[in-house]
C-alpha cells in the first residue's frame, strides 16, 4: 500500500510551486502616492464603498454579458439586461445605505466602557479584550457593523430589493420597446402593425405572477407556437 | 468608570478575528451574505402559496443548487486572490521601500522574496516599520478582494449562469416539442417533479436573477 501513497505528489507539488515563487519577480513599492493609495484602501474600503465599487463595476459588466448572450433571442436579452440593471441599481442602493447606516448605529453602542455615560454607549464593547487599539477597534465595528447589516438585508431584500427591482425592470423594459417604436416610427415606417398584433396585445394583458416582465411569456409563447 | 455587562461573548471574538484583517472580514461577510440571500430565495419558494407542491419539489433543489455555485465561485476566487496577494506581502515580494530597508539593514536580505520566509513572524517588526507594514498589507489584502469579487461576481457569475439558464431553456423547448409521453400523465411524485418544468411559467420562473444581499 506504501507504493500507492500520493504524499510524494504533493511533496514535489509543493517543491515545485516554491521553486516558482522564488522565480517571480519582486516588486519594491517607492511612489509614496501609491503607496497612500493602498493604505487608504485598507483603512476607508470597507463593506459599504465595497458594495458601491461592486455595483458599479457590475454596471459595466453584466449588462452587456447579457446583451451578448447569442444562446438566447434578442427580445429575452433585453428583457435579461433590463433585469440586470434593475437588480443592480436596486441591491446596490439598499446594499449601501443598510451596511453604512449599521455601521454607524454600531459606532454609537461600541464606546470604550472608561469614557461611556451610560451602559448603552459600551453594550456592544468587547469586554475580554484588554487595551483594544484603534485600529483595531475601527475594524471591529466595520465587522459587527456588516454582520447585523446582514441579518437587516435579510428583511429589506424581500419589503425593498425584490419590489424595486420589478419596478426598475418594467420601467426600462417599457423605455426600451418605447424607443425601439419610435426607431421604426422615424426610419421603416410600419410601426402600427407591429404594435397592434396579437403577440404585443397578449403582452400588455399577460397576469402570469412569476415572472418580472410580460416579455418572457411572449418568449415561450411564440416557440411554443413554432 | 462604567463596567459593560453585554452577555456577548460573541462580540470578543469579533475583534479578535478581525481586528487586523480587513480582507478577511469582507470575505466572511460577503460568503455569508451569499447564503443568506439564497436561504431567502428559497424561503421566498417554500412560503409562496401560489407555487403548487409539486413544483417546490423541483424548485428548491435546484434554488439549492444555484446557491452552491454562486457561493462557491465567489469564495474560491476571492480567497484565491486574497491568498496569494498576502503570501506576496508576507514573504516580502511585494514590499514598500521603507519596510525593505528596515529588514536590510536587520541582516535579512537573503531571505526576502523567499518562500518560506514570514515577515511578521521572522523579522518582528517593531515601532514605524511594523505600523505601515499593517497598514500597508491590510491595503493590499482589501484591493485583493475588491479585485477578487468584480471577477468572480460581474463576470465569471453571470457568464455561467447565462449559459446553464440557456442550456436548460433550449432542453426544456427542446421537449416541449417532442413531448415525452410518460409525462403527459405523471403518477408518481418523481414523474410530477419532472412534468412541472416544462410548463412555459415554471421556465420563466426558473431562469429569473439572484437577489444578492
Amino acid at each position: 500500500m506504501s507504493n500507492l501513497s500520493v504524499k510524494p505528489l504533493f511533496s514535489y507539488g509543493r517543491k515545485a510551486s516554491r521553486w516558482l515563487f522564488d522565480k517571480l519577480p519582486s516588486v519594491e513599492l517607492k511612489n509614496g502616492k501609491v503607496l497612500n493609495g493602498i493604505k487608504w484602501a485598507g483603512q476607508h474600503i470597507s463593506s459599504p464603498q465595497n458594495r458601491v465599487i461592486l455595483g458599479a463595476t457590475a454596471l459595466m459588466s453584466q449588462p452587456f454579458i447579457d446583451l451578448h448572450n447569442r444562446n438566447v433571442d434578442e427580445e429575452t436579452r433585453k428583457v435579461s439586461a433590463a433585469r440586470t440593471v434593475a437588480k443592480i441599481l436596486a441591491g446596490t442602493t439598499t446594499g449601501f445605505f443598510v451596511r453604512y447606516y449599521t455601521i454607524k448605529a454600531v459606532d454609537a453602542f461600541t464606546h470604550n466602557p472608561i469614557k461611556a455615560r451610560n451602559i448603552m454607549q459600551s453594550l456592544l464593547f468587547p469586554k475580554k479584550i484588554i487595551n483594544p487599539t484603534i485600529k483595531g477597534m475601527q475594524q471591529y465595528r466595520l465587522a459587527l457593523g456588516t454582520y447585523i447589516s446582514l441579518i437587516v438585508m435579510l428583511f429589506t431584500n424581500f419589503l425593498i430589493d425584490a419590489p424595486l427591482t420589478k419596478i426598475l425592470t418594467n420601467f426600462f423594459v417599457k423605455k426600451v420597446k418605447d424607443y425601439e417604436n419610435n426607431k421604426i416610427d422615424t426610419h421603416i415606417m410600419e410601426p402600427q402593425t407591429q404594435i397592434n398584433s396579437p403577440e404585443k396585445k397578449e403582452e400588455k394583458t399577460s397576469n402570469n405572477p412569476f415572472i418580472a416582465h410580460p416579455s418572457m411569456d411572449t418568449f415561450l409563447n411564440r416557440k411554443e407556437a413554432k | 468608570m462604567i463596567k459593560s455587562k453585554t452577555p456577548f461573548s460573541i462580540l470578543d471574538y469579533v475583534y479578535k478575528i478581525y481586528h487586523k484583517d480587513a480582507g478577511k472580514m469582507l470575505i466572511h461577510t460577503g460568503t455569508i451574505s451569499w447564503i443568506l440571500s439564497s436561504a431567502a430565495q428559497i424561503f421566498g419558494i417554500m412560503i409562496n402559496d401560489k407555487i403548487p407542491k409539486e413544483q417546490k419539489m423541483f424548485l428548491i433543489p435546484q434554488e439549492f443548487a444555484d446557491a452552491v455555485f454562486n457561493i462557491l465561485s465567489f469564495y474560491i476566487v476571492t480567497c484565491s486572490f486574497t491568498g496569494v496577494a498576502a503570501k506576496m506581502v508576507n514573504t516580502g515580494k511585494w514590499l514598500p521601500s521603507n519596510v525593505k530597508n528596515y529588514l536590510i539593514k536587520n541582516g535579512f536580505k537573503d531571505k526576502i522574496g523567499k518562500f518560506g520566509f514570514n515577515i511578521l513572524k521572522d523579522a518582528k517588526l517593531t515601532g514605524r516599520a511594523k505600523r505601515s507594514f499593517e497598514l500597508y498589507k491590510n491595503g493590499i489584502g482589501v484591493l485583493a478582494f475588491t479585485a477578487g469579487s468584480i471577477l468572480s461576481c460581474n463576470v465569471i457569475t453571470p457568464l455561467s449562469r447565462n449559459k446553464y439558464a440557456s442550456a436548460r431553456q433550449q432542453q426544456n423547448l427542446a421537449s416541449l416539442n417532442n413531448p415525452n409521453p410518460a409525462l403527459q400523465n405523471p403518477q408518481t411524485h418523481r414523474e410530477k417533479a419532472k412534468a412541472v418544468i416544462h410548463h412555459k411559467y415554471m421556465q420563466a420562473f426558473m431562469n429569473r436573477g439572484d437577489l444578492k444581499i
